[in-house]
């Protein structure tokens, strides 16, 4: 009977059907970080921002229009990430302090805790904001920190960096800016 | 009894859906800001926990976009403005029920056609006279007999 | 030394498994009960193996031997004992280890059990369990070794993961969880040797079913212990988030629970051959992806272990078990052709069956909302959350046409029911139900869920009440037995029914009880100074004092408790507090719950300010609560009753093993 023998070999097709597409999830999924969200952000301008730094001075993002400017997004209690970021961050404003404005801003932060955390791993010579009611971070979508925005001369937003820069993070993202490493 | 019992527990459960249909027909007060705003923090998740939504988590974060949802409600923004401001600032991520109509209708479509294979599979199993039953061991027959008696 | 001797034993653990699948294949074919017997005792030998290397594994946390990486991470000097012990499945290597423990011991019960009978379909039974115990050994050989060993030894250890140590229950609900997962091995190792010997008759059936039901009670008791243990610990009032782990377990669950289903209609039709088999390649597989999911760092949850490269290999391992047990099924559906054709339409088997169609479609829904984020970024790059407000609204239509379904199966009889059976069996159970909907309605419930779930609680357990009933009397008639006795020797001379029917009495216990708790709690929040209470319903808190000292039992935590007093019902002083653990950024909540039969008190605290002392507290009336354990705890019950041996089923199973 040659119908039967057909829809015999024809039901080996359910092997590849099912086992091809489940092979193809199950490895693209290990293949992605689950804690690497991209941001909507990307492309557009930047959020405007304003507001008490940690010396208590006003600072409006207004004034980082310009230049291209690296928004920082940290806390005390982000710990190692924030400790194992900061040479990084301290490193480039050395660098590049006069080409781009660096502007550090709090996450859910006590103004006090955040002062202890810069008397110990270093202080810095970027603005810090308060951000104490958490609207910053919230139109900037920050999930948690760091995270690090990067933002061109013209207010657009480039990139967003989730967890802890590294030297070779930042030196893509400056020659992204059109800035040498 | 039981002769008239069904008609009238038909009648009782169709009283019921006619009463529910009206309750659900009658025009019920608009909900409040606290409701909306609680309905809103229900459906966005909150960034700094995980698998929990704005409205069950206590973190800052949480909290924050909870105090938003609020003064943007209270500015006059509906919730649908609401929600699409938020999915502007994390992207659809912050949505715990995603707004893609794939999402929705591929679930319920899967049951509703295994729901058709089913009664397909039921229909036609009744058309044909089904071959004999397989002449089972006698061991077998006497526990089902066993089995079926104690069932009765 | 102990670490190395742990080691030692997982590799010859690893040679003896491998040892087993070589011998019952080759005893497999040639018959030999000598090699089969040498494939036993090596399986009984793996168990010995494991079983020491998870004592060394548990010496070396109670020990605090640094020297261990898995110790260091997992364990600090101060960790009180009974942590340190469960610091076994605290963690990636450790519960991969305890799993391989319990997986080998499941292998083993069963050779020995069979050691007599069944000698066509044992060796079978025994290179897959074989098989895929090996597989885990070879993951500890290969990829997470508990006892990788570093250097310099440090002086301290990090300690277990804080939300894992704040609740004595860490003790239960993972190895409840794990006997379950791992026990599912066993039908499916009967189903692939029924598949591969083509003795897919009801023989393997009538075991496996008993072989499934104890590791689904395991596995329901872990479910359930697993939710009271998110509603105590966690602190946000609730108990199932739909987190991608809860969803992992969630998984076989359902497909077990079908499979219980069908081989009933299987055993009584001689029919579904092809169905059963699926459902139990189809459980095995989804306990394989629970695993993964929780093990391989592809989603991100409350308690996915860390990330890491062990991922590829479940994956590979969820591919070749998928590919070979579909292969044989593909390979043997000529033999599997159904017999006879289901019963009618009207028929306790297509309620069954129908039953089975919404388990696969919520089955369906779980697994596809839960890869949906990864399916999402695969094809676009994009991120997407699924949550609650998706499960609850995709999932709850499917549930409560099931329980519906659990009403409507019992009240037909095998084969079909005529009209005048269905108006006999119907009416009074329709009308309890709208009965119970008015009175609720009367009491003042308005919420549709609650209402309506009540009303089709009602209708199940009243057709099966009424099942009780008629079957009493009619036993008391014939034998002129006292009503009770007549209830109790019918359902203990018929335990799979009323087992059955226990069961069904627990699941709409707790669909009572989740629908009413979802919909009918109360919440608020507020900020108190010293003095200030607050009041809800019929409680009044009062906040006292902020009280902040390093924890008795871990001086390395320290605590800061609200101390308040409670007036109304269980009126006295409650404190509830939060946690700093020196190994986790965020304080551990530690939420007090006031239990009665009605409704919980559930105080947790969200915040203080030390300055000031102002406690910032979150308080949940959630009703009814305890009645979602008590409903497990009777479904886990009535299984257990269906499944308990007596005398006649001993009678039986002698006629069966002769036969």
């Amino acid at each position: 009977m040659p119908a039967p023998s057909l829809g015999r070999s024809l039901r080996w097709l359910a092997l590849p059907v099912v086992l091809v597409p489940l092979a193809w999830l199950l490895f693209t999924g290990l293949g992605s970080d689950p804690r690497v969200i991209p941001s909507p952000l990307v492309g557009k301008p930047m959020p405007a921002f304003a507001g008490t730094t940690l010396d208590g001075i006003e600072f409006s993002s207004a004034d980082l229009l310009g230049r291209p400017a690296v928004v920082n997004f940290w806390a005390s209690y982000c710990i190692p990430s924030c400790v194992d970021e900061h040479p990084v961050l301290l490193d480039l404003a050395a660098r590049h302090g006069d080409e781009l404005q660096m502007v550090g801003v709090l996450v859910n932060d006590a103004p006090d805790d955040a002062r202890g955390f810069l008397d110990r791993y270093g202080h810095v010579s970027w603005p810090n904001l308060l951000n104490s009611d958490g609207d910053i971070s919230i139109d900037y979508g920050v999930i948690g920190p760091p995270e690090t925005f990067f933002v061109d001369a013209d207010g657009i937003v480039v990139a967003r960096h989730v967890g802890p820069l590294t030297s070779d993070e930042v030196n893509r993202q400056l020659a992204a800016l059109g800035l040498a490493p | 009894m039981r002769r008239i019992a069904l008609p009238v527990a038909v009648a009782a459960l169709l009283a019921l859906g006619a009463l529910v249909v009206l309750e659900l027909v009658r025009p019920s007060a608009p909900p409040t800001q606290v409701e909306q705003a609680r309905q809103i923090a229900a459906e966005l998740r909150c960034p700094d926990c995980q698998a929990l939504s704005v409205a069950e988590s206590q973190t800052a974060g949480a909290a924050a976009i909870h105090r938003q949802i609020v003064e943007q409600l209270a500015a006059g923004r509906t919730p649908e403005q609401v929600r699409a401001y938020f999915v502007t600032r994390y992207g659809e991520w912050i949505l715990l029920a995603p707004s893609s109509p794939f999402a929705w209708w591929i679930p319920p479509a899967a049951v509703l056609l295994g729901v058709g294979v089913f009664a397909w599979w039921l229909g036609r199993g009744r058309g044909e006279a089904g071959p004999a039953a397989s002449p089972p061991g006698q061991a077998r027959d006497r526990i089902r007999e066993e089995v079926e008696q104690l069932d009765a | 030394m102990i670490p190395t001797l742990g080691h030692i034993a997982v590799v010859i653990g690893l040679a003896a498994t491998v040892y087993a699948a070589g011998a019952f294949i080759l005893g497999g074919r040639s018959g030999d009960p000598a090699v089969l017997a040498s494939g036993r005792r090596a399986m009984y030998a793996a168990v010995g193996m494991v079983a020491l290397a998870c004592v060394a594994m548990i010496v070396s946390l109670l020990t605090h031997d640094f020297s261990v990486v898995y110790v260091a991470r997992n364990n600090a000097t101060t960790t009180p004992p009974f942590y340190s012990v469960i610091s076994l499945w605290a963690a990636l290597e450790g519960s991969i280890l305890f799993w391989t423990l319990l997986a080998t011991g499941w292998a083993s019960l069963v050779l020995y059990r069979y050691r007599a009978r069944l000698p066509a379909l044992m060796p079978w039974v025994g290179a897959t369990l074989a098989l895929g115990v090996a597989f885990f050994f070879a993951v500890m050989v290969w990829a997470g070794d508990p006892f990788v060993r570093v250097t310099p030894i440090g002086l301290e250890g990090n300690g277990p993961n804080a939300l894992l140590q704040n609740h004595p229950f860490m003790g239960l609900h993972p190895p409840l969880l794990y006997l379950g997962y791992t026990g599912l091995a066993v039908p499916f190792a009967f189903g692939m040797a029924a598949l591969i010997t083509r003795r897919t008759d009801e023989e393997w059936l009538a075991v496996v079913r008993r072989w499934t039901l104890v590791p689904w009670i395991c596995l329901t008791a872990g479910i359930v212990a697993g939710a009271w243990w998110s509603y105590a610990v966690l602190g946000w009032g609730g108990y199932w988030a739909w987190d991608p782990v809860e969803n992992a377990a969630l998984l076989p669950w359902l497909t077990a629970t079908a499979f219980i289903h069908s081989s009933m209609v299987a055993e009584r039709r001689g029919t579904l051959r092809t169905w059963t088999h699926a459902l139990v390649i189809a459980t095995f597989v989804l306990t394989l992806v629970g695993t993964f999911l929780t093990r391989s760092g592809i989603v991100n949850s409350v308690h996915a272990f860390t990330t890491s490269g062990i991922g590829a290999w479940f994956a590979s391992a969820i591919l070749l078990t998928l590919g070979v047990a579909l292969g044989l099924l593909i390979w043997r559906l000529p033999d599997l052709r159904d017999r006879r054709p289901p019963g009618a339409v009207l028929s306790r088997e297509s309620a069954f069956l129908f039953n089975n169609v919404l388990f696969l479609g919520i089955t369906f829904a779980v697994l596809f909302g839960t890869l949906y984020p990864v399916l999402v970024e695969a094809t676009s790059g994009a991120r997407a959350s699924v949550g609650a407000p998706w499960f609850n609204r995709v999932n709850a239509p499917i549930f409560v046409a099931l329980l519906f379904l659990a009403g409507v199966g019992p009240a037909l009889p095998w084969g079909g029911a005529s009209w005048a059976t269905v108006r006999e069996r119907f009416a009074i159970p329709i009308l309890s139900g709208v009965g119970v909907v008015v009175a609720a309605w009367a009491l003042g419930v308005r919420d549709a869920a609650p209402l309506g779930i009540l009303g089709l609680a009602t209708f199940v357990l009243a057709v099966m009440g009424d099942e009780v009933v008629r079957g009493a009397r009619s036993r008391a008639k014939s034998r002129g037995e006292a009503a009770p006795l007549a209830v109790l020797r019918l359902a203990t001379r018929n335990r799979r029914r009323y087992g059955g029917y226990l069961a069904h009495v627990g699941i709409c216990v707790m669909a009572v009880a989740i629908a009413v708790s979802a919909t009918l709690g109360t919440d608020r929040t507020a900020t108190l100074q010293q003095g200030e209470s607050l009041t809800m319903g019929e409680y009044t808190l009062t906040y006292d004092e902020l009280v902040t000292a390093p924890l008795a039992s871990d001086p390395r935590v320290i605590e800061t408790r609200a101390e308040l007093t409670l007036a109304g019902p269980q009126s006295g002083p409650i404190a509830t507090a939060l946690r700093d653990y020196p190994n986790s950024q965020t304080a551990i909540a530690t939420p007090v719950v006031r239990t009665a039969l009605g409704e919980d008190l559930y105080v947790t605290l969200l915040a203080y300010d030390t300055s000031s002392e102002a406690a910032t507290i979150r308080v949940f009336i959630n009703p009814l609560v305890m009645w979602i354990w008590t409903g497990g705890a009777i479904v886990a019950l009535g299984a257990l009753f269906a499944i308990w041996p007596d005398r006649r089923r001993r009678a039986v199973e002698a006629v069966q093993a002769g036969a």
